[in-house]
Parts: structure tokens; C-alpha cells; sequence
């Protein structure tokens, strides 16, 4: 059985790097189709990726400082949006009271793309603060309603099961709605990530700082430097796909009780 | 008959469906009482109201003269549905019910390893719910019930969900446990066969709105002998009872 699975899995990867191939190699006689230096070939692109991460962009920029200095925006919008969505999230799947005497509020807010609040946030907030609440109001939402949600749809049998014995609702909310509602929040938290790393490029156009992978695009945008601007958008979805196979990952660790194979 | 246990006097209502009407019973202490009736007439809802677990539109459940409450009264429900906690192995399952009540780790461990080998579920107390079949899961399920050591076990349609020939041994097993340790059981089932093999009493339910249609005690040898003549005439009795249409 377990050979079969391995055998499996590297026959998969096999086949992705059989398709990433072919894609490259259609791209390259795209490009020498074309001759335009609008559409660069792939192997152009990885010499300026080269060259970006060895000798940095026009001002001198690395790239890895570019794509550090974005990730600490991620990290910065998407830690606020998991410290104030979780919580939040518990307290009105809890009190379903809450939410329903508040939904007013926040389901609309609910519904504002965040580049929307990008002139708000120019006039409001300076620096590092005015990326971080941009990707926070990304990732923000799918996590508060994505444990919103796993609150309510916690299967009320396993709250009887402890109440009948006369569980504290202390002992409740510690033994068997957090357990029941953590899988659901990491996903929830998966996917908050995924959109607050998309939203890097809406956050860093409001501009104002010198550094950030969103930054460097649109650096060689006002240049019209297609090669740079190919580099910087491949990474983006690069790191994102790597965020979300690592989470994944850690998923599949956590919750063994869930992987488990059924007899 | 013993003491007396339990007095129920309900009527249940969800909005403005009316679930239970005017219920009226007593539970001795020792019976093995068994309430039958049709799927879908407010079963689980009188289990749910004798557990503590709902409150009644008007009326009174006490046990021992006291309004019934699960912080209060040693009581034990196995539900009909699988109950088992997911993210809980068999042996964190089973001594839930002692920890919530505070009881002493030596006590704890002690009275588990007895029940669940009464329940012959010995070396998989590590096991998870995924893991094991449906019948194991409903044994872990009677085996929490069992490990408070209750003064009440109330068992809503147990063995609903398994297959014949496990609800059988099910059956004799729930039997043998309830001789040995002698305790009061309310049992709810809608099979009537099950009902007179295993009760010391039984109460009939009607369809939807629930009133108490009939009540019969059963006073057989165990263990019974589901072919005898009384067995099958008392059966065809209580069949034709519930059969009756107002």
C-alpha cells in the first residue's frame, strides 16, 4: 500500500515538472515568434532575476531585501487580522446575540474591496502601518466568518455529551468546541494568508516607501521593462503557492485524528 | 418494586407543535422500564427532558424529589445518534464523564479499565473513532455511560444504528450489565421484541402528539427465550396496542 502511495506521488511530480517544461519551452517559441521585447523569452527572465538578486534593482535594491521587506507587510496585516479575527470569530459564533445585534456593521464592511480604503488609508495612516492595515482588511474576513461559522456548525450532540454529565460551559468551550472549530480555523487561516499575500500589490501601489516585491513591479512598470516585471510577478505567485503547501502541511500534522485511515 | 426514582409530569412543545402531552410517569429504583413507540413521536425528546438536557414547556422531571439536573444528579445518557468526540481516543472518551465530575485519578483509572473491559473494548483505549467500527463506537459509548456509575441510565434507541446480529449481542449484553450491577434504566426503542425481552416494564407512546397509550409489566424468567409461548403472546399484545388507531 505504501509503495504504491510513493510510487504515486513521485509519478505526480513527474508529471508537473513534464508540464512546467512544456510550458517553458512553448513560452520560448512564443517569444522567438514574436521577437517583441514586449514578450520576453523565459531564459531572459531568469537572467534578470539573476541580476536583481546579485546586483538589485535600479536603485540598487536587492531582490531578496524586496521580498523580505514584503513579507514582513504579510506577516504584519495577516498576525492582526488572525489576533482580532479568531477571537472576534469565537465571541459571536459563542453569542450569537452579539452578532446579530452588530451585523449591521461588520457584514457590509464585509464587502468594500481593501483597495477601496487605499485614499482613506493614504490620508490616515503612514508608513509600514498603511500596508499592514491594507492586507489586514484582506485577510481579516475569511478568517473571522471562516470561525464564525465552524462555531455554529459545531454538532450539538458533542456539546450534550459533556453537558449531560454537567459540564461547566468553561469545560465546553475547552474540550470540545476549540477542538472542533481548530481545523476549521487553519483553514480559514490558509486561506486568509493566500489573500492577504494577493493583496501586496494593492497595499504597496499606495506607494510612499522604497522597498517591496510590489514595489520593484511597478518600479520597471514606469519603464516598461517586461523581463523585471515577469520576475516579480512569478515570485509572487511562487511564494504564495510555497505559503500554502506549508500550511497544508502543517495541517496534516496537527490533526492527526482527521487523517487517520478508517477500518 | 423499589423506591421511587423519577416523576415525570411534561408537556412539550417546539413552537407551537405539540411534542408531549401530558406524559405522566414514575421510575423505580432497579427497573429496567422501556418506553416504545413509533419513530418520530417525541422519544428522544422525553430521553432528552429525563436527562436534564431540555426543560419542559410546563410540568416537572424530578428525581428524588428534585427537580432533574445534570450538576446535580448522577444520571447518564447514551444518545441514539453516534456520540463518540472525534478528536478524543476511546479512553479519553470513557473517562470523560468521571473527570467533568471531578473524581480522583486512581478512581478514575480504576473504575475505566473495569468498564471497558465489561464492554470488551480492552487494547483499544488508544484508538480514535475513526478507527473502529459502529458497534465499537456504541460500546464506547454505553461504556462512558457506565464509568460515572450512574443512579439513572438512560439509553435513547442504543443500538438503532447496528446491525442485527450486534444489536442482539448488544441485547445480552446490556443484560448481563444491568443484573450485575443493578441499576434503574429508562431504555427507549421502537422495537417491540427488544422492548419485552429487556424490560420490567413497559410504556407505550402514540404517534405524534406523544400520550402514554398503554403500560405493561413484564414479569418473565431471564433469561428470556424470545420463542416461548408468553413471550411471543405478550409481544402480539403490546404489537397490537400500538397498532390501535384513534
Amino acid at each position: 500500500m505504501e509503495k504504491n502511495n510513493d510510487t504515486e506521488k513521485l509519478r505526480t511530480i513527474g508529471y508537473n515538472i513534464f508540464s512546467l517544461c512544456v510550458f517553458l519551452l512553448v513560452w520560448t517559441f512564443v517569444s522567438w515568434l514574436l521577437k517583441s521585447s514586449f514578450f520576453p523569452p523565459p531564459l531572459l527572465v531568469f537572467k534578470t532575476f539573476i541580476e536583481l538578486l546579485v546586483e538589485g534593482d535600479i536603485e540598487e535594491v536587492k531582490l531578496s531585501m524586496h521580498v523580505l521587506q514584503s513579507l514582513m507587510r504579510i506577516f504584519g496585516g495577516f498576525g492582526a487580522a488572525c489576533i482580532l479575527g479568531i477571537p472576534l470569530g469565537l465571541l459571536m459564533g459563542l453569542y450569537g446575540k452579539v452578532y446579530d445585534s452588530t451585523k449591521v456593521i461588520i457584514e457590509p464592511v464585509r464587502f468594500i474591496p481593501p483597495v477601496a480604503w487605499i485614499p482613506i488609508v493614504i490620508v490616515l495612516l503612514v508608513g509600514f502601518f498603511r500596508f499592514v492595515f491594507v492586507i489586514w482588511l484582506g485577510a481579516f474576513f475569511p478568517i473571522y466568518i471562516g470561525t464564525l461559522l465552524s462555531v455554529r456548525g459545531v454538532n450539538p450532540l458533542h456539546i450534550d455529551v459533556p453537558k449531560s454529565f454537567g459540564a461547566s460551559r468553561l469545560y465546553i468551550i475547552r474540550e470540545i468546541i476549540i477542538p472542533s472549530v481548530l481545523p476549521d480555523i487553519l483553514t480559514a487561516m490558509r486561506v486568509g494568508l493566500g489573500i492577504a499575500w494577493e493583496c501586496i500589490m494593492a497595499a504597496e501601489m499606495i506607494g510612499g516607501e522604497r522597498v517591496g516585491i510590489g514595489i520593484m513591479i511597478l518600479k520597471y512598470a514606469q519603464l516598461i521593462r517586461m523581463e523585471a516585471i515577469i520576475v516579480g510577478i512569478v515570485i509572487i505567485g511562487v511564494i504564495g503557492f510555497c505559503l500554502n503547501e506549508i500550511f497544508i502541511l502543517v495541517e496534516k500534522r496537527i490533526f492527526r485524528w482527521k487523517e487517520i485511515i478508517s477500518i | 418494586m423499589g423506591k421511587e426514582l423519577i416523576d415525570a409530569d411534561v408537556t412539550m412543545k417546539f413552537n407551537n407543535m405539540i411534542v408531549l402531552e401530558e406524559i405522566k410517569f414514575k421510575v423505580h429504583e432497579n427497573e429496567f422500564l422501556v418506553i416504545v413507540g413509533p419513530s418520530g413521536c417525541g422519544k428522544t425528546t422525553m430521553a432528552n427532558l429525563l436527562a436534564g438536557l431540555l426543560k419542559p414547556t410546563s410540568g416537572h422531571i424530578t428525581m428524588k424529589g428534585e427537580e432533574v439536573n445534570p450538576k446535580v444528579h448522577n444520571i447518564s445518557i447514551v444518545f441514539q445518534e453516534p456520540s463518540c468526540i472525534p478528536w478524543k481516543t476511546v479512553w479519553d472518551d470513557i473517562t470523560m464523564g468521571l473527570k467533568i465530575r471531578g473524581a480522583d485519578e486512581k478512581v478514575i483509572g480504576k473504575r475505566c479499565k473495569e468498564v471497558i473491559k465489561m464492554v470488551g473494548l480492552d487494547g483499544f483505549e488508544e484508538y480514535f473513532p475513526k478507527q473502529i467500527s459502529g458497534g465499537m463506537k456504541q460500546r464506547v459509548a454505553i461504556a462512558r455511560a457506565y464509568a460515572t456509575n450512574p443512579d439513572f441510565l438512560l439509553l435513547d434507541e442504543p443500538f438503532g444504528h447496528l446491525d442485527a446480529q450486534t444489536r442482539y449481542l448488544m441485547q445480552i449484553e446490556i443484560m448481563r450489565i444491568w443484573e450485575k450491577e443493578k441499576k434503574t434504566v429508562a431504555f427507549i426503542t421502537n422495537n417491540i421484541e427488544e422492548a419485552v425481552y429487556l424490560a420490567t416494564r413497559i410504556i407505550i407512546f402514540s404517534k405524534l402528539p406523544a400520550r402514554i397509550k398503554g403500560e405493561y409489566t413484564i414479569d418473565l424468567p431471564r433469561p428470556r427465550d424470545l420463542t416461548s409461548q408468553e413471550f411471543l403472546r405478550i409481544r402480539a399484545e403490546i404489537t397490537e396496542q400500538c397498532e390501535v388507531v384513534e
